[in-house]
């Protein structure tokens, strides 16, 4: 057993030594004045993702899709997550703070790891241009059954507007005030907002409710509501 | 190359987690209070159970994986019938009309007990479903599984047997 995860630990760390270059993501181009920065959970972009975000850039949001994993060819697993450079992804954010639009993040699942970390290695002015909106973030370092959940460490969050949505059909809803107080105990400013009959990766299920492939196809019409919540604050 | 090397890493990282995957053994710990409702509402804890072996099943309707395991679960019952084994499953943080609304689908002769306001999934520190856990005759943790098994065969049964002819030993 032990061997067997040495040789994975060397096998993954060799994958990495051969990470691709680019970063793996779609521009989806526009001319308004939002920015949205999607970063794909574990799981890698979904159909439905890439509609909305085709969508969202019709309505005049401009949406740079980015893959973490396959980026960085890591295995898909949410702790490969914590693998990702934070300073990389750091690097991206100022990238597009750079210009004069109005930059929401939006990360799915773990992805939400990497990109809180990136954002607590931003100055702190750049920190409050950001807007946040975190999709069922998945924050634990452990998470065993009988035993108090540990939260990773984030760093300093000053200052930084974070939107955090958990489906109600999901193991995650009753533990979400403990995720948020660790989110505000880096210093953000978090709302928590319940989605109503859905499931985590509701867009992505085998067996998806009529309810949750409606909402599939109204996935724009959420972020955009984000969006416009994060810019009035 | 890269390909090659990702497939190879990822499969050895499934290989393990196969491995690791299982039940858990516990160190006969107390178990933490459970306070829930059955379906006509009246309440309900575990201490009624005690001198037998009992299997909490922590649930829910919109959760695929605990459909998959609720038929073995119910072979389990009808297997062990007259024996000292009581199994509850609890639906975690679910009103009751969505859980009759799957019941009215799969008929289950074992009790079903809810925990609207996840309190106790809260208190027994349950992070992913299905999550069960194996209590002794004593009323402790002995053995913890997160994910669906099959109830009624292999490592599952092996395990209710063996507590089983434990609590057979210490019950004379």
């Amino acid at each position: 057993m032990r061997f067997l995860q040495m040789l994975m630990m060397t096998l993954v760390l060799a994958a990495w030594g051969v990470r691709a270059e680019v970063p793996d993501y779609q521009v989806f181009p526009a001319k308004g004045t939002q920015l949205l920065l999607w970063v794909a959970s574990e799981r890698g972009r979904a159909e439905p993702e890439v509609l909305a975000a085709r969508k969202l850039a019709d309505q005049g949001v401009e949406v740079w899709s980015l893959d973490l994993l396959s980026a960085y060819f890591l295995p898909q697993l949410s702790r490969s997550m914590d693998a990702v450079p934070p300073q990389d992804v750091a690097d991206w954010l100022r990238s597009a703070l750079k210009g004069d639009r109005r930059v929401t993040v939006y990360a799915v699942a773990r992805a939400a790891v990497p990109v809180l970390r990136a954002a607590a290695l931003l100055e702190p002015a750049q920190r409050k241009q950001l807007g946040m909106v975190l999709m069922y973030p998945n924050l634990y370092t452990v998470a065993e059954a009988l035993a108090a959940p540990d939260y990773l460490d984030l760093g300093a969050l000053n200052g930084l507007r974070v939107r955090v949505l958990q489906p109600r059909r999901s193991a995650a809803t009753p533990w979400l005030s403990g995720l948020v107080d660790h989110l505000k105990v880096y210093g953000a400013k978090v709302d928590p907002v319940i989605m109503e009959n859905l499931r985590e990766g509701y867009w992505g299920r085998e067996t998806p409710t009529e309810f949750e492939m409606a909402e599939s196809q109204r996935m724009d019409g959420l972020l955009m509501r984000e969006i416009k919540i994060l810019g009035r604050k | 190359m890269k390909q090659f090397l990702a497939g190879l890493a990822m499969s050895l990282v499934l290989t393990a987690h196969a491995y690791a995957a299982g039940f858990e053994t516990r160190a006969a710990t107390p178990a933490p209070a459970l306070k829930a409702r059955d379906m006509s509402g009246a309440p309900k804890t575990l201490a009624d159970y005690r001198g037998k072996v009992v299997l909490l099943n922590f649930w829910a309707s919109w959760c695929p994986p605990c459909l998959r395991e609720m038929p073995s679960m119910e072979r389990l019952r009808v297997k062990m019938e007259g024996r000292p084994l009581e199994m509850v499953a609890l639906a975690s943080a679910e009103g009751p009309e969505d859980v009759k609304a799957f019941l009215a689908k799969m008929q289950l002769s074992f009790p079903i007990w809810l925990d609207a306001d996840g309190s106790n999934t809260k208190r027994w520190k349950v992070f992913a479903l299905p999550t069960s856990f194996l209590l002794d005759a004593k009323g402790r943790v002995r053995y913890v599984l997160t994910g669906p098994t099959e109830w009624d065969e292999g490592e599952a049964l092996k395990i209710i047997e063996s507590m089983l002819a434990e609590q057979a030993v210490t019950s004379k």
